[in-house]
């Protein structure tokens, strides 16, 4: 026995570089090439065209206005998602449905590996699509000349999506291999789908926020265009759907087959982070509350996001009056010049009369669609402040010019006659009415106009009024009653009588101390 | 010494048999045709849709909205089932038995009738569960058009894809209905009574039918993968 202490000590020969990447690529190209996906791709390109884009060419070319079916209510994520699962369900189960899966655990890979490379191309297929498709209906966008700027946060909600659809999609066919795992895979994908649209359109706030389809209070004209969209809830949603997704995917390397006793213990840590991330991004979404551009989750928000979006603005002329709007609007700058008319005309002059009309942000809403925030007169001199981020614009959601150029005239009499956010008194009810017949929108149709959709909550308010003072249980009422008749008697003045009463009477007007009885 | 032009078997050896025999055989014939399809197990899918439109009618999971708009979670559960039918129209065995099976055509026929009528009786018990948009008659005429979405895709796309005609068919519907779309070919925004929307969608039917009947499922290049 001899000491070894003076022995050389052995260097450890350096350790050749693990093959396991370049084998890991290689396993994912072979995936990606025997992949079923791109032959189910021209129907959800088709399904994408008809059910995505098709709808959305009918809205204004403004970002927000052209993406809110497509996007702010994730409709490229039902025309993707479903499919996505049933072709991920059926290269989930291609090995049970072959009767393979005992040869396959015996190859030198462990199974769960084998799996996530295939699921890998799967999704890399089916994200990769999803990117192009909406890429190429951006770049149509663009080349159309939408205004604004793109929701790029609900791009990422929509590729985690699809990740998640063919995440859960593959589990169900790795786990339940049949030629069944497919269409059950794309019909629970529709029913999540469907199943969220129904929680989503009636719930306003709490965990619902987090569905996909939800566009409850968080995709309104005022973003990209005065402010960014707010990425709190998107990053809530790109959490939860990521969570889903490591989460099924942990589940497929739970089974006694998918590999050793460590790989079956990272593969359950693995999907109890998935369950973590997602059950925190829904508790994160509970959070949320209504700023006044949008969701705000305290946990996630920036104040950076507040910042407004900086604009030159366009101006043009109406009655003298220069009118401005945010440059993303610029093509109905006609139409509002056209429409504020009649009204700045008629109010030409008078105390009060704006000697500016400016377009302002609207303020959103916990609904669907925005606030209809009511026009107000303020400043010195006085400047007529316009949200029409709400209203009918011409070709949004059927809305037509003629339409918009009522809501104007009306918004507009309404602060004019300082009704303020109520209905106002019945005498400046009358005078509005005068004032807005006066404009050009007969008596006959003003109950239409004000019971149509996007106005602020005075305008039913005064529907109601006038219903209840005719003694119907419910709006609309046909012009008449006492507000119509003062409205009517006003109107038949001449014009020039007509405007010396207003000049003399405004101030009482303005502060509600006039009465029906005093209008001439 | 050949046996070309010997088709048939010696007179009298098939009459030998008894009747029973051959009724035995033939149902013998069929229940390995279904089973190799998967029927039973599509019945068996097939009874939980029939109870998920029961629990969707009576806890009212209707999107809000119109009545067009109540009608999507029960058009997604008719969609389903028209899926399953679908994906049985699959075969493992190909040419095989394209080249020896004469009774193909008619097992075919046989599978695909008696799996709708399997899914119309489950859908049918679940409407009991609340008050389905449009009735029985409504979901008879849409359960048998998305049925022949799903025939016609199998004979196109092959069996294992035959689900996808059904899903884009709901997708097209979705879209429709939201557009407020009246053309018969989007039979379920039509009344229950409406003849334009029953023509088109039994006619869909018929078309898938007769399709997978005569010409069976493609093998699809998609369902070797």
């Amino acid at each position: 026995m001899t000491a070894t202490t003076s022995a050389p000590v052995r260097q450890q020969p350096p350790r050749a570089p693990r093959p396991v990447p370049l084998t890991a690529a290689r396993l994912l190209r072979i995936e990606l090439r025997r992949s079923a996906m791109p032959w189910i791709l021209p129907l959800i390109a088709a399904a994408f065209w008809f059910d995505s884009y098709r709808p959305s060419t009918s809205q204004p070319p403004i970002w927000v206005l052209r993406t809110f079916w497509n996007m702010g209510q994730g409709h490229t994520i039902i025309d993707f998602g479903p499919f996505v699962a049933g072709l991920a369900a059926w290269m989930g189960s291609r090995d049970g449905r072959r009767g393979i899966a005992d040869l396959v655990t015996a190859t030198a890979r462990p199974r769960w590996a084998a799996q996530l490379a295939t699921w890998a191309a799967t999704a890399l297929w089916a994200v990769g699509a999803y990117l192009v498709f909406i890429a190429v209906m951006f770049g149509v966008y663009a080349h159309q000349g939408v205004q604004g700027t793109p929701p790029w946060w609900w791009v990422a909600v929509g590729a985690a999506a699809v990740t998640a659809f063919s995440a859960a999609g593959f589990a169900v066919g790795a786990l339940f291999p049949s030629r069944f795992a497919a269409p059950l895979a794309a019909f629970g994908g529709f029913l999540a789908m469907a199943m969220s649209s129904q929680t989503g359109f009636s719930h306003t706030s709490g965990w619902a926020l987090i569905l996909p389809t939800n566009s409850n209070g968080n995709f309104q004209p005022p973003s990209g265009i005065f402010y960014p969209y707010l990425p709190d809830l998107p990053i809530a949603r790109v959490m939860f759907l990521a969570g889903i997704a490591v989460a099924a995917l942990g589940l497929i390397g739970l089974p006694a087959g998918a590999g050793g006793p460590r790989l079956r213990r990272a593969a359950a840590v693995v999907t109890l982070a998935g369950v973590a991330a997602a059950g925190t991004a829904v508790g994160l979404a509970g959070t949320a509350r209504l700023g006044p551009h949008g969701m705000v989750i305290p946990a996630l928000h920036d104040a950076a996001s507040d910042r407004a979006i900086r604009y030159t603005p366009v101006c043009g002329q109406s009655a003298g009056v220069p009118v401005c709007l945010n440059p993303a609007y610029r093509q109905f700058l006609p139409d509002v010049n056209a429409a504020l008319r009649p009204v700045l005309g008629e109010v030409a002059g008078l105390p009060g009369g704006p000697a500016r009309a400016t377009q302002v942000a609207g303020a959103y809403s916990s609904s669907e669609g925005e606030a209809g925030a009511p026009m107000t007169i303020t400043g010195r001199p006085p400047v007529l402040r316009m949200p029409l981020g709400s209203l009918n614009l011409p070709g949004a959601f059927g809305g037509s010019t003629a339409q918009f150029a009522q809501q104007l005239r009306l918004l507009a009499v309404h602060a004019f006659a300082g009704a303020g956010r109520g209905p106002g008194t019945p005498a400046q009810q009358a005078v509005q009415a005068a004032l807005l017949r006066g404009a050009g929108v007969p008596f006959a149709a003003q109950p239409g106009v004000l019971s149509s959709v996007g106005l602020p909550s005075w305008a039913p308010a005064t529907m109601q009024e006038q219903a209840t003072e005719q003694g119907k249980d419910h709006a609309p009422a046909p012009a008449a009653g006492p507000v119509y008749a003062a409205a009517r008697r006003l109107a038949a003045l001449p014009p020039a009588a007509r405007h010396a009463w207003l000049a003399s009477h405004l101030g009482a007007l303005r502060s509600g101390q006039l009465t029906l009885a005093q209008l001439p | 010494m050949t046996a070309a032009g010997i088709h048939r078997p010696p007179p009298g050896a098939a009459q030998d048999r008894p009747a029973s025999w051959r009724a035995l055989a033939a149902l013998r014939l069929a229940w390995l045709y279904l089973v190799s399809r998967r029927a039973p197990a599509a019945v068996a899918l097939l009874a939980p849709l029939g109870a998920l439109q029961w629990a969707a009618l009576h806890w009212n999971w209707s999107v809000a909205g119109g009545g067009a708009a109540r009608q999507l979670v029960p058009l997604v559960i008719e969609t389903g089932a028209a899926a399953v039918i679908a994906v049985t129209t699959y075969g493992p065995f190909g040419d095989t038995e394209r080249a020896t099976g004469r009774w193909l055509p008619w097992l075919r026929l046989v599978s695909a009738l008696l799996l709708t009528a399997a899914a119309a009786g489950a859908l049918a018990v679940g409407a009991a569960g609340g008050h389905l948009p449009g009735g029985n008659l409504a979901m008879l005429r849409n359960l048998a058009g998305m049925t022949g979405t799903g025939l016609l895709a199998a004979a196109a796309l092959g069996g294992a894809f035959g689900w996808t005609g059904p899903m884009a068919y709901w997708l097209v519907t979705e879209g429709a209905l939201a557009g407020a779309w009246t053309t018969p070919w989007i039979w379920p925004a039509r009344p229950p009574h409406d003849l334009g929307g029953a023509l088109c969608a039994y006619g869909v039917f018929a078309a898938g039918i007769v399709a997978v009947t005569l010409l069976g499922a493609r093998p699809g290049p998609g369902a070797r993968r």
